[in-house]
């Protein structure tokens, strides 16, 4: 291919349906359609709702991509889709609509990991390749550390949490506290108010035995615990003190595990990605820590952080200007795809 | 002649074909009731090997089990998207029914999983009642003959030889504007349970 590949992703894991169109590296439309208030009164996100709600939101979203890309359907080069992981009723619905896509117009489809595209995604906002990388990949279901050592064909997972992942304690700890949902962003907002070393919440997975056994790998169900003792036990607790510290605790493991992974491998690179990414605390400890150990830090902006179709549109354009294999037509979609599974292929 | 691109994913069985002027070029299914999302694209590309200039899509907009339905419906709108063609979404019970000699009353009844079927009565080859959702014993104690996949999983079937919705029936039924539905016919509202699983 000649020009940069012109990509159109879509991202249907969850609960937005969420449309991405770019060429090479650059991003020409970013479109994502919610219904995570209808979910709201449910605290929590339930299937089928998002599922019917990807059905209806698809045509519209895609029209709106294609009009903001200033593009026609005939500029396509290549479908991209989130093959998983995620809830599967949702996920079939962006591919079966992908699959549509790519049929009709006779162009290769590629069914890509979710969460390698939240590590993709960085190239929209910085220039030079990621390769090798440390990711520290840190979303509602996930938080993983990473070795990238090619995007598109390399991903080593280094450690993982072992309950809770990050943003789903954010959720957990924002419902106790009756701050709303989602949770990332409400503690974010009242943490800003409060003080960060007003309690002293557990570090999980931080003992030195923990740093001999299981370095990469962290535990966030005695935070969440810890954090629902100190309301239960103090009446009269202060909310932002009680979010700012325990906002602080998790960013605290997050940023120490990720800067010791570049230093243990002797990768002085390290890309944040996923939802909690976009964590404003998160993004200023990281910068503060890497500086220190002269890692060069890369974060996409808040929102490239959190789910959209222009990751999965990214992961897309480097798959096909790095001449990696096309999905097979009817590819399954896997809702536990493995992160180490970059696309899929024959 | 109008070439039409028809799919069915209500039932187990996701068909696919292609149909000229009530005559198939091409027709394929592949049995599995959780196999629609892999089954679908991969008959369609096989499909259109042979015929890759469709004037319009036809798909069968149920009832039936939601995350199958919803797949066939997904897709027929993106391919006719991108061909700006248009997309004529039909009753799925309907094209079953066409295949029953319409000499006399019957019930078309489909597996709605949980025990239930989805069911329509027809007399003299037309829908009179529903589509609805019910237990087969209360769609057994109408009385009349039955016929499709549910009848047959809950044994209360008058044969095995009608099960799945006929490929041509449901072209021709979409020449009928007044036959044409846009929405999949869900008929049960979600179940408001929410995921333990969260954001990728
Ligand atoms: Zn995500």
């Amino acid at each position: 291919m000649k020009h940069d590949p012109v990509v159109i992703g879509i991202e249907t894991s969850c609960d937005e349906t969420a449309i991405g169109i770019v060429r090479g590296r650059t991003l020409l439309a970013n479109v994502i359609a919610s219904s995570v208030e209808e979910h709201a009164r449910f605290g929590g996100v339930v299937p089928e709702i998002a599922s019917r709600a990807h059905l209806e939101a698809m045509l519209p979203t895609i029209e709106k991509a294609l009009y903001d890309s200033k593009l026609t359907l005939a500029d396509i080069d290549a479908v991209a889709v989130t093959a998983g992981p995620g809830l599967i009723g949702a996920l079939l619905v962006g591919v079966a609509s992908a699959s549509g896509l790519a049929l009709g117009l006779g162009k290769p489809i590629f069914g890509v990991n979710h969460l390698a595209s939240h590590v993709a995604v960085d190239l929209l906002s910085h220039d030079e390749p990621i390769k090798p990388t440390i990711a520290l990949l840190v979303s509602g279901g996930h938080s993983s550390l990473l070795q990238v050592d090619d995007i598109t064909s390399s991903i080593t997972k280094l450690g993982e949490t072992m309950d809770d992942a990050a943003g789903e304690a954010f959720d957990k700890i924002a419902r106790i506290m009756n701050l709303g949902f989602p949770g990332g962003p409400a503690i974010d907002r009242e943490a800003k108010l409060g003080n960060s070393t007003a309690i002293d919440f557990p570090r999980g997975l931080t003992q030195s035995s923990d740093w001999q056994t299981r370095p990469y790998d962290f535990s966030f169900s005695g935070l969440k615990t810890a954090v629902a003792r100190y309301l239960e036990a103090t009446p009269n607790f202060v909310r932002s003190d009680v979010a700012a510290s325990f906002q602080e605790a998790i960013v605290d493991v997050l940023i120490r595990k990720a800067v010791a992974a570049c230093r243990a491998t002797g990768i002085d690179s390290l890309v944040i990605a996923g939802g909690v990414a976009a964590n404003s605390r998160l993004r200023i400890v990281a910068q503060e820590q890497c500086d220190k150990f002269k890692i060069a830090l890369r974060i996409p902006s808040p929102l490239m952080c959190t789910d959209n179709g222009a990751m999965v549109a990214t992961l897309g354009s480097l798959l096909v200007s790095a001449s990696r294999p096309p999905s097979h037509i009817g590819f399954e979609a896997d809702s536990s795809m493995s992160v180490t599974t970059i696309s899929l292929t024959l | 002649m109008t070439i039409a691109l028809a799919i069915d994913t209500s039932t187990s069985r996701t068909s696919v074909a292609i149909i000229e002027a009530g005559a198939i070029l091409w027709h394929g299914h592949r049995d599995g009731a959780t196999s629609h999302g892999d089954a679908l694209p991969a008959l369609v590309a096989e499909g259109l090997k042979g015929t890759s200039l469709i004037d319009v899509v036809v798909v069968g907009m149920g009832p039936g089990p939601f995350t199958g339905l919803r797949v066939g419906v997904a897709f027929a709108r993106t391919f006719a998207f991108t061909r700006n063609i248009s997309v004529v979404g039909v009753c799925s019970l309907d094209a079953i029914a066409a295949m029953v000699r319409e000499e006399f009353d019957f019930i078309i009844a489909t597996d709605a999983r949980r025990k239930e079927v989805y069911w329509a009565k027809y007399i003299s080859g037309a829908r009179v009642d529903g589509p609805h959702v019910d237990f087969p014993a209360k769609v057994a104690s109408i009385g009349l003959p039955i016929f499709g996949e549910g009848g047959v999983k809950y044994s209360i079937a008058s044969d095995d030889e009608i099960v799945y919705p006929d490929m041509v029936a449901l072209v021709a039924i979409a020449a009928n504007s007044a036959s044409q539905i846009s929405e999949p016919m869900y008929l049960r509202r979600p179940d408001a349970v929410p995921t333990n699983e969260r954001k990728p």
